[in-house]
């Protein structure tokens, strides 16, 4: 890409080895400018950015409790963007993490409400979760299958089914007397609860072990993709389908499961949501919109499974500020805003790591000829 | 009794359909340029909550129409810079901005409450027609019964219609879409195209929201739109990118939705969750029967360089 | 649309024949350079063009003829040098603004929008189509056009239902109604058949008659031979000469492409051992659907070099892939060794001792994202000491990849970063390592030197010119014909997919090889 200006040219060039530095000042640049676009809009509306912005320091990270606010958020987070990275890795674009989720967390509660007391404490907990994961695959093979067999876009068919999930989900609780729900509540409806032998163990206050299986997850999809040789088929396919046909890997049946993988992650997290937090399926309360955000902070993250935990971490802790903002007279819905400016920039600012700028005497111009 | 609740549930989802087609049609234009926009859901609540802000304050729909659509093409503007200029993933782009568009409107909203109320409802939703030829058996309530921007949307499509089949601009609109290499070579501008019809898809989709909220709901709720974004782009795709399916599909899409409330008034239990999930399965399902490619469907399948960043040197 | 006027009449009008420019300069395009990642592909090249000619342009794989006729297309920008047309020096900034200038080139990749008509292709962009142009307006004008070119196309067909011939002439009467009087067709002949062919000269001379220039790509003697009224031979990014075709002569214009006397060089005479890869009948369709390897015998020995010659595009990328198990074979039998592997999947061949180098080094031979151990393990993955059971083994892997490194004299590796990032010869090197230490029964090179520096092509042939002593039976596939005759026990050379003919390496001459090589039949004499 050239661009004239009078006898000089700016010229784009792609790099293929952004140096140390650029990786670390481009997303820091965007942080900031992404901050300074939302200081502005926080301004115009007649509040107070410096405000808003030290509180929300505060209220994400400073102290027990804002810090385990953080990390219950973030637990989902980091299983859905482990989830968005698997397949990306292969560039397979699985947008419904959203939907595998719901599905997960429906299969969970169904599965912790079949078990009842039957199976006490970690082998209870790990049926449960083991069916939040399969239900999360299974939804996510919905999408694979057509894709293998009659190369039907998956970004469309995961992004709609991720629709067909959440009503699925609304009328096992809204508009039946399903087994998920409590039967009893009938003018405000409600999911029934779980044994409490199978809520998932606490840390410390509402903080419980999702966060350990969530970073156990990233350790684990790190090392299979690192030393498995399902890992590497996958790492190849990605880089090159050419070449994995080539060195003779089935490069459809790896479709298949890696997006059954990824199905199964963003199972795990409605899995967890059910066991850790909500100990009922709840469509109020389960969090919605982490499987968009999942693949969003896997792209921050650069597709690295240990990136994933300190970017859902730093976005759950905007997200967890939001509700303290209200003393100080911020709107709490300032945080949802200043994340997706945040995301648009810093993924904007991905385009300074693979190009650089230089400025040279336009060709063509007498400068450029030689003598 | 039966045919009048069923009469009604079709008017009503003219209604609701109404802003699916209005941003509908907007995704049409900038998919037909090869740029996929994900951002709609955010770009409708944005673009809505300023609309609808200004027909508070002003109490003028076509002023409030305006700059919901305005602001609905700047946030579009927003992806076309990342997705044409820096070449960004495109469904990263546009979920960031549904991210951004919700919490914007949340944001507004959260405001000042009594800035998004009316104090009186607004005069010009008034149905068009007088009430002679609305209550004119079948064809009133079906034809003439509607406020304005529903006759906007009927001319929108036929306009829209006009355009991307008829005229020049279109031609050149849909070769940047389906091959932007050949429609360089004849001295059409990609970037300048796809630029422009992004930002004309947000407008659509500003215009939807700021109906959807000032004209059918009147008053702004987090996360009003309840998915009418999403359905809105599975509405191109179930259209097949042609804008006359569109407003048939816009339609089923919104007796669907209301469908199971008039059901339920005659005594026919179907979830309603069912039928909302409905248009999401048809969708599916029109897609596996593009891609499983069958000659007429190779008519209605998408554009070929839909979501495929150009540049001239790479060939 | 006032055709009359938009079309080549008012261009037509400017060359008429009478006006006495007929022979007069066209274009002149003075030491051109242009190179590509510090590579040049013209080199001060001179060229010039003159009203109511062919031109054709001469070339091996790789002299530069496309980069030359892209600069005189807008579609690069020359690093230096000067173009003039009619006399006047231009600058030409785009595709776009060289049409309006009156130049057009018909790419190889056809610049036609695939799910339009015909008449939609040509009124695109096109100045004169009217905001509200009606179909059946555009089809009759279009209809008339094709008419009047001799080029009759269904102006309502979609050109997806078109034959490439039948596109091929779509595009050629797109630029005629953008009224372009320079023409340039790249390699126009190597998607047609013949009788399209035939079709397509006699369109070429009918408008360089009515005073047109033409630029004709080709690499086929016979082609240039018949349809073109001057030649000019390019080669390694440099200009060799032009010439009347009165003046030239198929053996020197061979001589010229390929550019120097090949010796054969002295190699150790081993006995070929017992046939290790047999193929027979061999018919597989290329990536069009249209046969592109045609009922082909090749026998390879054991301790046996089989050179393929050949020009780019007859065949040989597809026979490559067809032994390779890459492409679907449709009549004929492949043995490895004495067993049939026609039907066996890629990872079953690899399995039987088949290697493979393929001619896309960066996309099919290597995961150029990828660091080199991870390359280098790309088939051997799968056993101990690599992998045990589903695990792999990332330290046998490195070490496996330090030894490789050594013995194949890997260089300029940066551990942990992209393949890709090597040099041409490097990477080649780097697949030679993982193919021959794979101790393959059979290797298949397709093109194992293109582009690479001559201490790289050096050590390449030295590589293969080992493992044949090894007892290796390889089948080396390559336009380069010194590389055919240094290496080659026997020498079959493709044309258009099938055997043109089969010599050993003393029979062969440059100019015997080249004439085949253009489909010319040589007396065994």
């Amino acid at each position: 890409m050239n661009l004239a200006v009078g006898a000089r040219e700016i010229v784009v060039e792609r790099r293929p080895l952004p140096p140390l530095w650029v990786r670390a000042a481009a997303p820091t640049f965007s942080v900031f400018f992404g901050l300074v676009i939302g200081a502005v809009i926080i301004w115009a509306a007649g509040q107070d950015p410096v405000l808003a912005y030290t509180e929300m320091v505060k209220k994400g990270f400073l102290g027990r409790l804002p810090l385990i606010g953080t990390l219950v958020i973030a637990t989902p987070l980091i299983l859905t963007g482990l989830a968005a990275l698997v397949a990306f890795r292969m560039k397979i674009w699985n947008i419904g993490a959203e939907g595998q989720l719901i599905m997960g967390a429906v299969a969970s509660a169904g599965m912790g409400l079949w078990i009842g007391d039957g199976v006490g404490g970690p082998v209870g907990i790990v049926i449960m979760l083991a069916a939040g994961a399969a239900a999360g695959a299974l939804w996510a093979a919905l999408a694979a299958l057509p894709r293998a067999y009659f190369n039907t876009d998956e970004v469309i068919s995961t992004l709609m089914l991720n629709f067909v999930a959440l009503n699925i989900m609304n009328y096992l609780i809204f508009s039946s007397i399903s087994y998920w729900r409590d039967a009893e509540r009938v003018t405000f409806p409600s999911g029934r609860g779980i044994s409490e032998i199978l809520f998932l163990p606490r840390l410390s206050g509402r903080l419980h072990i999702g966060l350990f299986i969530a970073v156990a997850a990233a350790a684990v999809l790190w090392w299979a993709l690192r030393y498995t040789r399902w890992g590497f088929e996958v790492q190849v396919t990605g880089d090159s389908p050419r070449a994995a046909r080539y060195a003779g890997m089935g490069v459809d049946r790896k479709i298949l499961s890696v997006l059954m993988v990824s199905g199964a992650l963003a199972g795990l997290a409605g899995g967890i949501e059910v066991g850790g937090v909500l100990h009922s399926l709840d469509p109020r309360a389960l969090s919605l919109g982490v499987g968009f955000a999942g693949i969003v902070v896997a792209a921050l993250a650069r597709l690295s499974p240990f990136g994933v935990v300190p970017v859902a971490v730093f976005v759950a802790s905007i997200t967890n500020a939001g509700p303290g903002l209200q003393s100080i007279g911020v709107s709490s819905e300032v945080v949802l805003m200043l994340e997706g400016i945040l995301f648009l920039c810093i993924v904007a600012g991905e385009w300074f790591l693979r190009n650089t700028i230089r400025v040279q005497p336009a060709a063509g111009s007498p400068a450029a000829r030689p003598a | 009794m039966n045919e009048s609740v069923i009469l009604l549930s079709i008017v009503s989802a003219v209604g609701i359909g109404t802003p699916i087609l209005l941003a509908g049609l907007g995704e049409m234009y900038t998919e037909h340029s090869g740029v996929m926009n994900l951002g709609i859901e955010g770009m409708m609540l944005g673009g809505g909550v300023v609309g609808f802000w200004v027909s508070t304050q002003h109490t003028s729909l076509p002023l409030a129409l305006a700059v919901g659509a305005a602001v609905g093409a700047l946030f579009a503007l927003v992806h076309a810079f990342l997705a044409v200029t820096l070449r960004v993933n495109q469904i990263v782009s546009g979920l960031a901005l549904v991210i951004t568009g919700t919490g914007f409107a949340a944001f507004i909203g959260s405001l000042n409450d009594s800035a998004l109320t009316y104090e009186r409802p607004l005069s010009s939703f008034e149905p068009v027609f007088g009430e002679g030829m609305r209550d004119l058996p079948l064809v009133g309530p079906l034809v003439f019964g509607h406020d304005w921007v529903v006759y906007l949307s009927w001319v929108l499509v036929a306009a829209s219609a006009f355009w991307l089949f008829r005229t020049r601009w279109g031609l050149s609109l849909r070769a940047v879409g389906e091959d932007p290499a050949a429609a360089d070579t004849v001295g059409i501008s990609v970037t300048a195209t796809r630029y422009i019809y992004t930002m004309v898809g947000g407008a659509g989709a500003g215009l939807g929201g700021t109906y959807l909220i000032a004209g059918i709901f009147s008053n702004y709720q987090h996360g009003i739109t309840a998915g009418l974004g999403w359905i809105a782009f599975a509405l191109v795709i179930f259209a097949g990118w042609r804008p006359w399916r569109a407003l048939a599909a816009a339609y089923i899409f919104g007796v669907l939705r209301n469908l199971g409330f008039s059901l339920q008034i005659i005594g026919v239990d179907i979830p309603a969750d069912f039928l909302n999930a409905l248009p999401f399965v048809l969708t599916i399902a029109a897609l596996i029967l593009i891609s499983a490619r069958s000659s007429a469907a190779r008519k209605y399948s998408a554009p070929s360089a839909l979501a495929v960043p150009y540049s001239r040197e790479s060939r | 649309m006032p055709l009359d006027r938009a079309g080549a009449a008012g261009a037509a009008a400017q060359i008429d024949r009478s006006d006495g420019r007929l022979g007069g300069e066209a274009a002149r395009l003075t030491s051109i350079t242009k190179s590509f990642y510090g590579q040049a592909a013209n080199e001060d090249v001179d060229f010039d063009l003159r009203w109511g000619e062919i031109h054709a342009l001469l070339g091996e794989n790789g002299a530069g003829k496309s980069t030359l006729c892209s600069v005189l297309a807008g579609l690069y920008h020359p690093d230096s040098g000067e173009i003039r047309l009619d006399g006047e020096q231009v600058e030409l900034r785009s595709p776009h603004h060289a049409l309006e200038q009156g130049v057009g080139m018909v790419y190889q990749h056809f610049r036609l929008v695939e799910r339009f008509t015909v008449a939609e292709n040509l009124a695109l962009g096109h100045p004169d189509t009217k905001v509200l142009a009606s179909r059946k307006e555009l089809e009759r004008q279009v209809a008339e056009l094709g008419r009047r070119y001799g080029l009759e196309a269904a102006p309502e067909a979609g050109v997806w239902q078109l034959s490439v011939g039948e596109q091929q002439r779509v595009e050629i009467l797109k630029l005629l109604h953008r009224g372009v009087r320079i023409l340039i067709l790249d390699e126009p002949t190597a998607v047609l058949t013949p009788q399209e062919a035939r079709s397509l000269f006699a369109t070429m001379r009918a408008l360089a008659d009515e005073g047109r220039a033409i630029i004709f790509v080709s690499h086929k003697l016979d082609e240039v031979m018949e349809v073109s009224d001057r030649v000019s031979v390019l080669r390694d990014g440099r200009m060799v000469g032009s010439m009347e075709i009165a003046e030239a002569d198929p053996a020197r214009l061979a001589r010229m492409m390929v550019g120097r006397d090949l010796a054969v060089p002295d190699r150790p005479r081993i006995e070929a051992g017992a046939p290790v890869l047999s193929i027979t009948g061999l018919t597989a369709a290329g990536d069009r659907g249209i046969e592109a390897v045609r009922n082909v015998d090749i026998e390879v020995r054991a301790s046996q070099i089989v050179g393929v010659a050949g020009v780019a595009g007859n065949g040989q990328r597809e026979l490559a892939e067809a032994i390779a198990g890459l492409r679907r074979i449709e009549h004929g039998q492949i043995f490895l060794g004495g067993v049939d592997i026609t039907r066996a999947s890629p990872r079953q061949r690899i399995r039987l001792g088949l290697g493979f180098v393929p001619e896309d080094r960066m996309r099919t031979g290597m995961a150029g994202g990828l660091p080199l151990p991870a390359n280098l393990a790309l088939k051997a993955y799968r056993r101990p000491p690599l992998s045990r059971g589903p695990l792999l083994s990332k330290r046998a892997m490195d070490d496996r990849a330090r030894r490789l490194e050594h013995r194949f004299d890997i260089r300029g590796v940066r551990w942990g970063l992209p393949t890709s990032l090597l040099s041409g010869g490097n990477i080649q090197r780097a697949i030679l390592a993982r193919e021959l230490s794979a101790g393959p029964k059979v290797l298949v090179a397709a093109a194992p030197t293109r582009g690479l520096d001559v201490a790289a092509i050096q050590a390449i042939r030295r590589l293969l010119l080992e493992e044949r002593e090894a007892g290796t039976a390889i089948l080396m596939i390559s336009e380069d014909l010194e590389e055919i005759m240094e290496l080659s026990d026997e020498i079959v050379v493709l044309y258009e997919g099938r055997i043109m003919g089969r010599l050993e390496p003393g029979q062969a001459s440059p100019e015997v090889l080249g004439m085949l090589m253009a489909g010319r039949t040589v007396d065994p004499a």
